[in-house]
């Protein structure tokens, strides 16, 4: 197990160098303004010259991404030229992380909270209504493009139950709305998944010995059925659980949350070569580190993945 | 010798509904089940057998349906049983199941110990260390070695043959009078076959069970049953102890089972198979369902469904030719060299 890990973790930090180098690579193929900023008008090409070879840009490129892993290593992923001049990068990231955390969690909590449940009663009331009726969401939240029903929710569901239309951090109703849009799709692929799942092992074999041995159906779907459908889930989940993290770009612009979700588009927009950069390395790292967590969580739950060769019976 | 009945199964006739159809799965079949015996019920595919077990144990699919007859066991109508809280006094308790598949029978996410145990606790009325000394016991009693350290290992560890002990001792643990075993060892290799019937054979005088084996393996039948009924379509067509039907059979559907046996081939020759498909079930089956397929069939064969003809006390098979009127057939060549050679 521990060897499993390790050796996951070496491949994920190859992984992870090589993404960083070609982030780093393209950008240096990018017009030089993306480091220039506000400035650029101001200064003759001589002055633009000057400045640049300052920050090291007219180095060899080797140089440049030796001295760019120095300062990873040291903390440092430089400092951001137009979208907040002259701010660390990663007081930036730091700052606009903490809100999409927050709701990124709760939302995670809130959709698996609702949806798995929901999975589970649509899986056992098969082709019944309730079944029906989880059925009718998921296709609905699938079909229909989300800004339709963010809107709706926004306009109409503030109003009837009086809740703000806009985040504001120190009023907590101004939570719920925001959480309950984040959480609809989650909600709707979670029963999607978990029904599904539980529907496959119900037809299983096994299943079928255990009714034979006089197993109540209650305690068949519990101790059983329920367990069983949950570990091809288990795979997925640190990774959607970080993914949280770099938020979600339209709720966030819908009710004005100054999270992660528009900072990378604004970032490229903007030219904004640090930032850029600093981001995909954030966000490589949480889809890496989200895989191997799924891989060393299903081997938890599951007794028949015996990670690493040698370790196996037989 | 008078024998005890333990399970009686009268005029029963299963439904199903499909797609709108109506199929009938088992034809008006009365069989009786004596204390201690071993009845194999054999037949083709979609021949019924296995879902007349199921419906002894209630565990037929949801669309089918005991449409009529009843089946009487330890003093109740099994056919009328509704509720899952019927079903589980009998269910496990009382009759326990030996599934197929011993590959995909046994839940891949609990140790087999605790499996074993599920069914010691739930119908031994034993637990915590008492219930584990008795899963050891059975892990014990079903040839399995260094049971502590088994008890604690998922089924991915163990082999084809020791899954289906296990699947064996799943079903012993719940102490049942009657167990059924659903084709044990179709799933298993040859070498493994004879170990796992012998087993079975023991755990039967050990814990004097009556056993009910489904199979369409002739060579099982041979070794483990006492008595045969032969299926077909639904309907038992010849029933008999092994010898009579093996040695002496009277029906032209038991013939050319027998003659199927890939042993009564002659070399150089094709094996014998049955000609034709059976019968549809959805359609409403007329006379001897085995009629078109039945190069003996007489005209009447077609028209009414024949009666069980005796041919001993033990001995009954549903057919015309035994009819004083029939005219005499004797069944071909190589079958009448098989009951001479073997029969004695």
């Amino acid at each position: 197990m521990i060897k499993y890990i390790a050796k996951r973790l070496g491949q994920s930090i190859l992984t992870l160098f090589i993404i960083v180098t070609i982030v780093f690579s393209l950008l240096r193929l990018m017009p030089d303004e993306g480091y220039l900023g506000a400035a650029a008008e101001k200064m003759s090409l001589e002055q633009q010259e000057v400045y640049l070879t300052n920050l090291g840009l007219r180095d060899p490129l080797l140089i440049q991404l030796k001295n760019f892993y120095i300062g990873l290593f040291q903390g440092d992923l430089g400092k951001s030229v137009t979208y907040r001049t002259d701010v660390p990068v990663l007081d930036i990231i730091q700052d606009k992380m903490m809100y999409s955390i927050v709701f990124g969690l709760g939302a995670v909590a809130l959709s698996l909270l609702v949806g798995v449940p929901l999975g589970i009663f649509m899986a056992q009331f098969k082709g019944r209504w309730l079944d029906r009726l989880g059925t009718g969401y998921i296709v609905f939240v699938v079909a229909v493009p989300a800004m339709v029903y963010f809107l709706m929710i926004q306009m109409y569901i503030s109003d009837w139950f009086n809740l703000p239309m806009l985040f504001d951090e120190y009023n907590p109703k101004s939570f719920i709305l925001p959480l309950f849009c984040l959480a609809l799709g989650p909600i709707a692929s979670y029963a999607m998944w978990m029904r599904r799942y539980m529907v496959d092992e119900l037809n299983k074999d096994y299943i079928k010995l255990a009714r034979a041995k006089g197993v109540t159906e209650r305690t068949i779907m519990f101790s059983h059925v329920m367990r069983n459908a949950f570990i091809p889930m288990a795979q997925y989940l640190p990774a959607t659980i970080l993914f949280t993290i770099t938020g979600s770009i339209y709720i966030e612009s819908l009710f004005s949350i100054p999270g992660m979700g528009g900072l990378l588009v604004d970032a490229i927009q903007r030219q904004d070569n640090n930032v850029v950069q600093g981001l995909v390395l954030v966000f490589s790292s949480l889809g890496i580190i989200g895989l191997i967590l799924g891989d060393i969580l299903m081997a938890i739950v599951d007794p028949r993945i015996k990670l690493g060769k040698g370790d196996s019976v037989r | 010798m008078e024998q005890e009945k333990i399970l009686s199964i009268e005029n029963l006739v299963i439904k199903f509904k499909l797609r709108g159809q109506t199929l009938t799965a088992i034809r008006d079949i009365s069989l009786d089940l004596y204390k201690g015996e071993s009845l194999a019920i054999v037949g083709e595919s979609g021949s019924g057998k296995s879902v007349l077990v199921k419906s002894i144990m209630g565990l037929l699919d949801k669309n089918g349906y005991i449409d009529s007859g009843q089946i009487i066991f330890d003093g109740h109508d099994l056919s009328k049983f509704k509720t899952e809280a019927d079903w589980l006094k009998v269910r496990g308790k009382k009759i326990a199941m030996v599934t197929q598949d011993p590959m995909t029978s046994l839940n891949p996410l609990k140790t087999i110990g605790k499996q074993i145990e599920e069914s010691v606790i739930l119908h031994q009325g034993l637990k915590g260390k008492d219930a584990y000394e008795k899963t050891l016991q059975l892990l014990r009693d079903v040839g399995i070695h260094e049971v502590e350290r088994r008890y604690g290992q998922y089924p991915h560890e163990f082999s084809g043959g020791m899954r289906q002990r296990i699947v064996i001792a799943i079903a012993v643990a719940c102490n049942p009078q009657i167990l059924i075993c659903d084709e044990p060892t179709t799933a298993l290799d040859v070498t493994i076959q004879a170990q796992i019937l012998q087993l079975l054979t023991n755990l039967q005088e050990k814990y004097l069970l009556t056993t009910i084996y489904i199979t369409h393996d002739l060579g099982v039948v041979a070794k483990v049953a006492d008595r045969i009924a032969v299926m077909y379509a639904g309907d038992i067509i010849e029933v008999g102890q092994t010898n009579e039907v093996f040695f002496n059979a009277k029906h032209p559907y038991t013939w050319a089972l027998i003659s199927s046996l890939p042993q009564l081939g002659i070399k150089g020759q094709e094996l014998y198979s049955i000609k034709g498909t059976p019968p549809n079930l959805f359609k409403e089956i007329k006379g001897d369902a085995f009629a078109p397929r039945n190069q003996y069939a007489l005209k009447i064969d077609f028209v009414e469904r024949p009666p069980f003809f005796k041919v001993s006390d033990t001995h009954y098979a549903r057919t015309w030719l035994l009819d004083p009127k029939a005219p005499q057939v004797s069944p071909p060549e190589v079958l009448l060299a098989f009951f001479k050679g073997e029969g004695q």
